[in-house]
């Protein structure tokens, strides 16, 4: 073999390597690290528009300061979010895992039901939603219609059963945002070797005991995965409001500094929840390591 | 003698029995545990065509249908003038143009780079690929509005805004949207192939782009496909950057042009009610205009639709190969 500039086997390899990846450094520098340091310089200024470009003066941490006292809706904004994020995750994480394991039997039809399964992920992301939401449509009143409450309402009292059923159909939501979460459970089941549960059945274990000794210690790396995935798109998605709150303050009030401050800090409040689901997670992964 | 016999006959018999009966009970149990199994699976099928019934059913009626009490899927006159009168107001055409120029067009960037990309970090070692892998992962968290402001000020400098440059440019560079996702998940993929045909092509004295791009690309099929699908579909329906780069109507995408004819209609049925109390329905709106609506979405999702459908066997076959959940 012919040597390239006289580099080594080592050498070459290492340069191909950058090479291959280079694309995407470039990019994490013109697209990512460089914004972000702009976003950050921006939330510690005034910014103005003026003639020639954005005119910045140091203010400090007044932006940040501003956000928790003078603002009156950024807090209950972030605390409508969080708390959202919070109920609504671990049911989806329930809900997919549960489908997953429907749709991961040996039934008739299962390639129609997996495609109606992920029907949400192909009109249920984005613009779509966030019209169907506005429509009512959507406010998919499946459960909360009146033949159902008025069927209903006879036998369990009505200042129950009204909240009851807006529930239920607060769940239709949460399985709407839960396709991509399903794909990611049934390939992760795909790879469980079935001679485990073989193994599990020869010594006795039942369907409910395989569950919880095989197929749940299996998935938990799918399970990590699923939790950040959907933390993270309950924060982004449209129809989040601090997102629409922010975006509102840069572009109707021109108030880019006050924007990126906001920004910042829901980032950074991303970032501490993401924090603590890596460390409750790095326990159970550690548990399942060294498996194939 | 004969008694002992006969007894013994009842015996076989009765346990015969036993076995039948066993076997009848538990056939009994395995067929209940189906049907339950299959009612969950319909129902819960149900919860996810719902909108799409109730949609296509609202955007077939007109307004003697919304009118008539006794209707309520299925409308008596079937008539796609709804259709017709959505897709005057999104212009749609134009927006589907856009909305597949977008799309379609970042889609295959982004399987091209992600691939490229993937590739390098799966195959090589490298002196700091660690931190770079790190932050490929850091690069999935950050939500898109914590870097838009900079971001936008940048594409406004360099004259991009209102082209379709924003999109296709970090594309091609394997950002974009949820470009670091699909950066991983070609990672994954590629972890998985054999060592052997890499190594026989350089022994045959393949260069590194050549084996890459005649030996690996290819066998890449089934993450292509989902990072393919995956990224047209997100493209499709995404409203914010479109929102953020696309400010004049005539660049509008089928999505923004969905919510611009809304935001309209809504404002429409305000100042309609502001002046005079109309009837409207529950909803507010003037029930022909939520029904155009409806027809509007149907048609912004229709082409996306479509492609789903000739493609859904391929893709979940191709999620379970891609190893998307390994990581």
């Amino acid at each position: 073999m012919k040597k390239k500039f006289g580099l080594s086997m080592r050498g070459r390899h290492i340069l191909e390597g950058y090479s291959f990846v280079s694309l995407w450094i470039i990019g994490f520098f013109l697209f990512m690290a460089i914004p972000l340091g702009r976003s950050l310089y921006y939330s510690l200024n005034n910014l103005e528009m003026s003639k020639n470009g954005l005119v910045a003066t140091y203010v400090g941490l007044t932006h940040y300061r501003a956000a928790f006292t003078s603002d009156v809706d950024f807090v209950p904004l972030l605390q409508t979010t969080m708390t959202t994020m919070l109920t609504q995750v671990p049911l989806i994480l329930i809900f997919s895992m549960f489908s997953a394991l429907l749709l991961n039997g040996k039934i008739k039809g299962r390639g129609i039901f997996r495609g109606i399964f992920f029907l949400p992920v192909i009109i249920a992301s984005g613009a779509i939603l966030k019209e169907l939401l506005q429509q009512g449509a959507a406010q998919l009143p499946i459960f909360y219609n009146n033949d159902l409450y008025y069927k209903l309402s006879g036998i369990i009292p009505g200042n129950i059963l009204e909240p009851l059923l807006q529930y239920a159909d607060s769940l239709t939501l949460v399985m709407w945002d839960s396709g991509v979460q399903i794909l990611i459970f049934i390939a992760g089941l795909q790879t469980i070797s079935p001679s485990l549960y073989e193994a599990a059945h020869c010594d006795g274990a039942t369907k409910w005991e395989a569950f919880w000794k095989v197929t749940f210690p299996m998935i938990v790396p799918m399970l990590f995965v699923n939790t950040l995935y959907s933390i993270v798109n309950s924060f982004t998605k449209a129809d989040n409001q601090v997102m629409d709150y922010i975006m509102n303050n840069v572009f109707a009030n021109n108030n880019y500094g006050y924007g990126s401050a906001m920004g910042w800090i829901y980032f950074l409040l991303i970032a501490v929840v993401l924090a603590i689901v890596f460390a409750i997670f790095r326990k159970g992964m550690a548990a399942t390591e060294g498996r194939g | 003698m004969e008694t002992v016999k006969i007894n013994r006959a009842a015996e076989y018999r009765e346990k015969a029995d036993a076995v039948w009966k066993v076997s009848w009970v538990k056939r009994g149990r395995s067929i209940i545990g189906s049907a339950i199994y299959y009612l969950v699976l319909l129902s819960l099928s149900f919860v996810f065509m719902y909108p799409l019934l109730y949609m296509i059913s609202k955007s077939l009626m007109r307004p003697q249908d919304v009118a008539d009490a006794t209707i309520r899927w299925v409308p008596k006159m079937f008539s796609l003038q709804n259709y017709k009168e959505a897709m005057v107001a999104l212009d749609f055409w134009h927006g589907l143009l856009n909305s597949v120029i977008i799309s379609f067009g970042s889609a295959i960037l982004q399987v091209l780079s992600c691939s490229l990309i993937g590739y390098g970090f799966a195959r090589y070692r490298f002196p700091g690929q660690g931190i770079f892998l790190a932050l490929v992962v850091f690069t999935f968290l950050i939500p898109p509005q914590t870097i838009v402001v900079p971001l936008f000020i940048f594409f406004l400098d360099l004259g991009w805004v209102n082209t379709h440059l924003p999109f296709v440019v970090p594309a091609l560079m394997g950002h974009g949207l949820k470009g670091a996702l699909f950066v991983l998940i070609f990672i994954q993929f590629y972890r998985r192939l054999p060592n052997v045909l890499e190594e026989a092509a350089r022994i045959d004295g393949a260069g590194a782009m050549r084996t890459y791009w005649g030996i690996m690309f290819p066998m890449a099929k089934p993450a292509m496909l989902v990072v393919f699908l995956f990224s047209v579909v997100w493209h499709w329906n995404d409203l914010f950057e479109p929102n953020m780069y696309l400010l004049v109507p005539e660049y509008f995408n089928l999505a923004q042009s969905m919510a611009f004819f809304n935001g309209n209609a809504n404002l429409n049925v305000q100042q309609a009610a502001a002046s005079v109390s109309v009837a409207s329905d529950a909803l507010g709106m003037a029930p022909t205009l939520q029904n155009q609506i409806m027809a509007g979405v149907m048609l912004t999702i229709a082409p996306i639709l479509l492609m789903y459908l000739f493609t859904q066997r391929y893709f979940v076959e191709s999620v379970e190969r891609t190893g998307i959940a390994g990581e």
